[in-house]
């Protein structure tokens, strides 16, 4: 400790024996500042204000008792140094506290000015030797991190001059060559390839453990998707003369997920089932809904391989395991793949685990959230955990300049709605998709949190250049109509799930509404209301 | 493409001039031969500043750029162009080893008309390279320069 007067917080209630601590505390010859005070919330607005050196804090007060008074000084100051005063003698809330994180414990009865004395001096030792080891550790994982990223940059450039040239002599631009030459320049290829997906499974693995992994969950049909990864194992599988089957329930609901990173999964368990299964045999993909889970869908990977072992199972998702019975020659790569695969799955708030009997086969089973519109309209509709003030409704409306229109009209409305998705700001607007599933195709709604004309003109804009970028002069024209989302009372006090799913309703009842008064969409009012939910 | 103005055009975009900004021979070598052999001119430039000065004498009808350059970065280029009227309309393809998710929107919201991950898949490379040129062109017709 320094020489200037330590700033000690004191919280006692009993005058008698705040007294006592400060008349030992005069005793012993340090000089200390000590201020007093009897209730805990008063000492937490304290250490809020001006945190002491050290807190020293009796745990039975006029507004907390026992364990909770130093889980709640804790919990406000965890880099603080506590030292407990108690009447009572005991050791196991002592040790309690102590395991928690307190620096140490007296007994007011035994109390010396030497020992508060020492026990103060070391509370504060300890503290601060905790508080650099702890920022030591963070610095090395950052250290760790940043020297890995670093590292796959680097690898980047040589493999990138590899691919180049490998590839130059393997089309043919340097020259004619043999089909063997041609088989040897696929093996290279092959290899650099897998280098190329091990450097970018490190860098994934870094980021998750850093916690800078994102994803940028939208509106999915989970068939899709799953039927997009299995065309993409396939010819793999058949190589092996391995089945792949998709299993799935009527009416599966929507996903709100990220559909990239869903693929990544997807392509993780599915190579991994297509190299532990034998050939003839089968791999099944299940998608289903549960009963008594209204929030996921369920996804499940089946293989009829030989299974893992009761001992791997709980690592399977620890990074860099590997299995190591992997018998069959091929490069397993770094066994980084199921751990980002768990981050990926926990980060959409899912879940991922396996089930396994040896020799009959593996499943891995993971869920995603089903979508909602208050799900999806989340993040541009709040900022800092309040509702943004203003939030339109835009009708665009895609109407061809000339005619006739090249290609397929609808094909061009798909194309455009694509476009203009990835164009819209992920944080202050958003496409809706289709409320209604008899909907015009050439018509949809965008919600953002500006003023209409703002958004009107970006969405303007947005489609002039969709227009440019697709050689359509068909898309020159929008009719885009911008109301305000009714404003919502805020007088109810509402929580801000409930504000959010208010505003998901009347956006639903407004689209509904509006498709239902377009003359050309009456026909199919009815279907409209049915589906809109 | 139907219509006969747009079927003259279509050629021309194999003959574009591309301009090549790399720090590595080697990689500027590669590339320049893929791109020769899909027919189209190079030109290359292995800094940020003579970058510049190259596009500016030879007034190329797109860039393939990498961020890490001497002599003035890849943002500090796209800047650069992005402040020149003779060469704002330019389409900037960025090629680079960096990381795209601390690059990829930055290269972007700078002037960048795609952004690839060195080692990039060259069909989708040449794709890309095509319909920019494209695009430009497009452009070139409906705004004023």
């Amino acid at each position: 400790m320094s020489d200037s007067p330590t700033e000690v917080l004191l919280i006692e209630d009993n005058p008698g024996d705040a007294d006592l601590v400060r008349l030992r505390l005069t005793e012993s010859k340090k000089q200390v500042d000590v201020r007093c005070v009897n209730r805990l919330s008063d000492g937490l607005a304290h250490i809020e204000s001006k945190p002491p050196a050290i807190v020293l804090l009796d745990l039975n007060l006029p507004d907390s008792h026992g364990t909770e008074t130093f889980r709640k000084v804790l919990d406000k100051a965890p880099h603080l140094p506590v030292v407990i005063l108690s009447g009572q003698d005991d050791e196991a809330l002592a040790m309690k506290a102590i395991h928690q994180g307190v620096q140490d414990y007296l007994v007011k009865g035994d109390m010396t000015s030497r020992n508060l004395e020492r026990s103060m001096r070391y509370a504060v030792e300890r503290q601060a030797l905790l508080r650099s080891l702890e920022i030591s550790r963070k610095q090395q994982i950052e250290f760790k991190n940043q020297f890995l990223s670093h590292v796959s940059h680097e690898l980047r450039t040589p493999l990138t001059c590899i691919h180049q040239y490998a590839s130059l002599l393997f089309d043919g631009i340097s020259g004619p060559i043999t089909p063997e030459q041609r088989d040897h320049l696929q093996i290279i290829l092959k290899s650099v390839n897998q280098l190329h997906a091990m450097i970018r499974d490190l860098l994934e693995a870094t980021r998750a453990e850093s916690g800078k992994l994102r994803i940028e969950p939208r509106c999915l049909a989970l068939v899709e998707l799953v039927g997009q990864a299995i065309a993409m194992i396939r010819p793999v599988a058949l190589e092996k003369r391995v089945r792949v089957e998709l299993e799935t329930q009527d009416h599966l609901p929507l996903i709100y997920a990220d559909p990239d990173r869903v693929l990544e999964v997807l392509i993780n368990l599915l190579d991994n089932a297509v190299k532990f299964t034998p050939a003839e045999g089968s791999i099944t993909v299940k998608l289903s809904t549960q009963e008594t889970d209204s929030e996921f869908a369920y996804i499940s990977v089946s293989d009829t391989g030989r299974g893992i072992s009761p001992e791997a199972l709980p690592l399977i998702f620890e990074r860099l395991y590997q299995d190591p019975d992997s018998i069959d020659g091929n490069r397993s790569g770094l066994g980084l793949g199921l751990f980002i695969a768990k981050e990926l799955v926990n980060l959409h708030g899912g879940r991922i685990w396996v089930a396994s009997q040896a020799g009959e086969g593996t499943t891995f089973t993971f869920n995603l959230p089903i979508y909602s519109l208050a799900k999806l309209l989340q993040p541009v509709i709040v900022y800092q955990e309040r509702l943004r003030d203003a939030i339109v409704l835009v009708r665009v409306d895609l109407k061809p300049l000339a005619t006739p229109v090249r290609g397929n009209w609808k094909e061009v409305c798909r194309e455009c709605l694509d476009l203009l998705r990835r164009c819209v700001y992920v944080d202050k607007d958003l496409v809706l998709p289709p409320l209604a599933t008899n909907g015009p195709e050439d018509t949809f709604y965008v919600v953002a949190s500006t003023d209409m004309e703002r958004v009107k003109i970006m969405i303007t804009r947005i489609l002039e250049q969709i227009g440019a970028l697709t050689h359509l002069k068909a898309v020159g024209t929008v009719r885009a109509s911008a109301r305000p989302v009714a404003s919502l009372d805020a007088g109810q006090k509402l929580t801000l799930d409930r504000q959010i799913e208010q505003v998901a309703r009347s956006v639903t009842e407004m689209v509904v509404a509006d498709l239902s008064s377009m003359s050309s969409f009456n026909q199919k009012e009815n279907n409209a209301n049915a589906d809109a939910n | 493409m139907q219509t006969q103005t747009e079927r003259t055009e279509a050629p021309n975009f194999n003959r574009a001039k591309i301009l090549i900004v790399d720090d590595d021979p080697e990689l500027r070598m590669a590339l320049k031969l893929r791109l020769r052999a899909n027919h189209y001119e190079t030109v290359s430039a292995s800094d940020g500043y003579s970058a510049i000065a190259l596009a500016l004498k030879e007034r190329p009808n797109l860039i393939i750029l990498d961020l890490g350059l001497p002599a003035g970065n890849g943002f500090t280029v796209l800047k650069r162009l992005q402040e020149s009227d003779a060469l704002s309309h330019i389409p900037v393809i960025v090629l680079t080893a960096r990381d795209p998710q601390a690059n990829e929107l930055r290269s972007l919201d700078s002037g960048a008309t795609a952004f690839f991950q060195k080692p990039a898949d060259n069909n989708e490379l040449l794709q890309v390279i095509r319909a920019s040129l494209r695009s430009a062109s497009a452009w070139g017709t409906t705004l004023p320069s």
